[in-house]
């Protein structure tokens, strides 16, 4: 008589191993790629390990900004916080939202902001002083379009974003976003970055120019991680260069 | 046929679902008995509400008592709360900050929004209530969904997922129907969520391509956010063969949901308790069996912060009879908010009337509108209508014709704002409603 009763009920069914079909775009058009549970667990593995390299720590709070249809590094990030036991808030990541955005910032006074947009930017911008809101906060994981804008005002903004399937993110060093190594390969073609799944994934996916300008470094991090870094050349861009 | 399934495996939890009345009133009345001990030891807002009343925990040990003396609260006595202390939750966390899980939050259409304190395993609260609903509108393990157009009571996947249906990832936002069509067609899924401006959208699509092979693979589909038109739920249901669900808010307690009957909202009686009541200044009482009266909520599935004996401001007629479904746990059935009526000088115009004559032109057949006023007494009656301009040669003559057709349902002729309906929709502001009365 209750929902952990329902959910009690519900892992009694025999479930797929799949979570998620993610759909990406590609240079080529949409591509689709299976997500099993497995991996989604070392995906959540590995995000909390990144946040957890951000000082994010239990009895934290954070503010999650993100879209319905972004579950699949959601879901990791989601995963990761609740490990770290850091409450989180969440509001849509389209522009039209930022008002949520504001009030949870304002209320939860939050330790960390992931998956800040440009489009949220915008919206905040038109009431609020973006680099007031924002400089107090410890960790902002901020979307490629953002970051330029944020770090333009004088915050120090790490960058968070998709690379088709994976999950790319920034580390304390901030150059270049970690691609976790154990499950992708990335690299450059003519400028633009490409995508392959690593050994142990489920679903095959062979190196994919995913149309993004950038470019990708490897070797260790100052941070230790040997991950290869992504730069986003939307996230170098200058504030001005964007006007 | 749309709904036309099997029914042998009907419901999640059947001992649940089909319980007795008898049977879910005394658990009802147990964790009523528990709840308040519970929130008066630790909600400094029920504490000090209850203290002002002179009501203890001890003096609470019935649903009887319960009724006869915790009082009500609305939606403006936690405000209240929250800018007198500047506590985000309005006194109504029973529990440190540090054990939630994660907090969503109301939409914030009228002002700043409410904030859900939440504590879960597995999937966030308010899909886990909904997990009945979709497994009784046909979800089952290895289906296939397709991603929801937002976050906004959290991330809706995990409570799916708990039902073993795999999560396609589609962007289903405004603006997106194309795509969202061609994925329907791609990856054949058996659920979507939808709401009423993709409805619109849709709408538009249906003239160049077969939106019902397009559909052919759901099993159902939802919609929540504002009730649809009699005459958008015939087109969705016949014209594009959706077997339509459409649900509402249970007084932010969680949602009630349609059952394949189509008549009326299931409440799950063992995470709310409902009342239905008349509330004037001399008092309260039970509204008459089948007459409207307004939703009185209480929580009896949340630790973190519950609400008592809250006014949800929706007027509802409630019923307690055997649902054809076979389901014993109470319907409702939405007549529409307290407030929605407008005076205009002294003449009460309701929604309804002004739907009725929008969706009557063909070129507002969509029935998206918007009554703009910054009080419920007001001196004209301002309408901001969307019109579809591939339908609308003459916006001057269709603004004349329907504003005679306003005036004819409310003896009150309206002083209209015609804009597209792309552009009307553009100003929505959550992935929850499209508001019908707005202040400017």
């Amino acid at each position: 008589m209750s929902r952990a009763d329902t959910l009690a009920r519900a892992r009694t069914l025999d479930r797929p191993e799949l979570a998620y079909l993610v759909r990406f775009p590609t240079s080529d058009g949409i591509r689709d790629m299976e997500l099993t549970w497995a991996e989604l667990a070392r995906d959540t593995d590995w995000v909390t390990a990144r946040l957890r390299d951000h000082g994010l720590a239990a009895g934290q709070r954070a503010l999650l900004t993100t879209s319905g249809f972004e579950g699949f590094w959601g879901h990791a990030v989601i995963g990761a916080l609740r490990t770290l036991k850091v409450t989180y808030g969440i509001a849509e990541a389209m522009g039209w939202d930022h008002r949520r955005t504001a009030v949870f910032h304002r209320e939860l006074d939050p330790h960390a902001v992931i998956g800040l947009s440009a489009e949220t930017l915008e919206g905040l911008a038109g009431a609020a002083d973006i680099a007031e809101m924002f400089r107090s906060t410890p960790v902002v994981l901020a979307r490629p379009a953002a970051v330029p804008v944020l770090r333009g005002v004088g915050v120090s903004a790490a960058l968070i974003t998709a690379v088709g399937p994976a999950l790319a993110l920034e580390c304390p060093e901030r150059g270049g976003a970690h691609v976790n190594a154990a499950e992708w390969r990335v690299g450059v073609r003519e400028g633009q970055l490409s995508v392959a799944a690593g050994e142990g994934r489920t679903s095959l996916l062979p190196e994919t120019p995913l149309g993004i300008a950038g470019r990708v470094i490897t070797g260790r991090c100052a941070c230790g991680s040997e991950d290869p870094r992504v730069l986003f050349a939307e996230a170098d861009q200058s504030t001005s260069s964007r006007s | 046929m749309v709904g036309d399934r099997d029914t042998g495996d009907r419901y999640f939890e059947p001992q649940v679902e089909t319980m007795s009345r008898d049977l879910l009133r005394a658990r009802q009345e147990e964790r009523v008995v528990e709840l308040v001990e519970y929130a008066y030891g630790n909600s400094a807002f029920y504490r000090a509400l209850w203290d002002e009343h002179g009501v203890h925990p001890r003096d609470i040990r019935s649903l009887d008592d319960f009724r006869a003396r915790i009082p009500f609260i609305t939606k403006d006595m936690v405000r209240a709360h929250r800018a007198r202390t500047g506590d985000p939750f309005g006194g109504l966390l029973c529990v440190p900050t540090e054990e939630l899980t994660s907090v969503s939050s109301s939409s914030g259409t009228t002002g700043d929004p409410e904030f859900f304190a939440e504590i879960w395993e597995g999937a966030p609260p308010l899909v886990t209530a909904q997990v009945r609903d979709l497994w009784e509108l046909g979800l089952r393990p290895g289906d296939r969904v397709l991603s929801p157009p937002g976050t906004f009571r959290n991330l809706m996947d995990p409570g799916y997922q708990a039902l073993g249906a795999v999560v396609i990832e589609v962007d289903t936002w405004l603006g997106k129907m194309d795509e969202v069509v061609e994925a329907l067609r791609t990856y054949r899924p058996a659920y979507l969520q939808m709401m009423y401006p993709q409805m619109v959208e849709l709408e538009h699509l249906a003239g160049k391509t077969d939106l019902k092979e397009a559909f052919s693979s759901l099993k159902g589909a939802s919609c929540a956010g504002q009730p649809l038109s009699r005459k958008m739920r015939e087109r969705i249901r016949e014209d594009w063969g959706i077997d339509v669900y459409e649900y509402t808010s249970a007084a932010d307690t969680g949602t009630a949901w349609e059952c394949r009957e189509h008549d009326g909202f299931h409440l799950w009686e063992d995470t709310v308790f409902a009342e239905c009541v008349e509330v004037d200044q001399h008092g309260w009482r039970d509204a008459a069996k089948g007459d409207l009266g307004e939703l009185v909520a209480t929580d009896l599935d949340n630790r973190a912060a519950p609400l008592i004996r809250y006014r949800s401001e929706d007027l509802v007629r409630l019923s307690r009879d055997r649902c054809g479904c076979g389901r014993t746990h109470a319907r409702m059935w939405v007549a529409g908010r307290r407030g929605d009526e407008t005076l205009v000088q002294g003449r009460s115009v309701v929604l309804r009337d002004i739907w009725q004559a929008v969706e009557d032109q063909p070129e507002t057949v969509a029935g998206v509108f918007q009554i703009v006023r910054n009080g419920r007494e007001v001196d004209e009656l301002r309408l901001r209508v969307g019109y579809d301009p591939r339908l609308t040669d003459d916006v001057d003559a269709l603004a004349g014709r329907l504003g005679e057709a306003v005036r004819e349902r409310t003896g009150v002729k309206p002083v209209l704002d015609m804009r597209t309906e792309e552009d009307l929709l553009k100003t929505m502001t959550s992935v929850a409603k499209f508001p019908r009365v707005v202040k400017s």
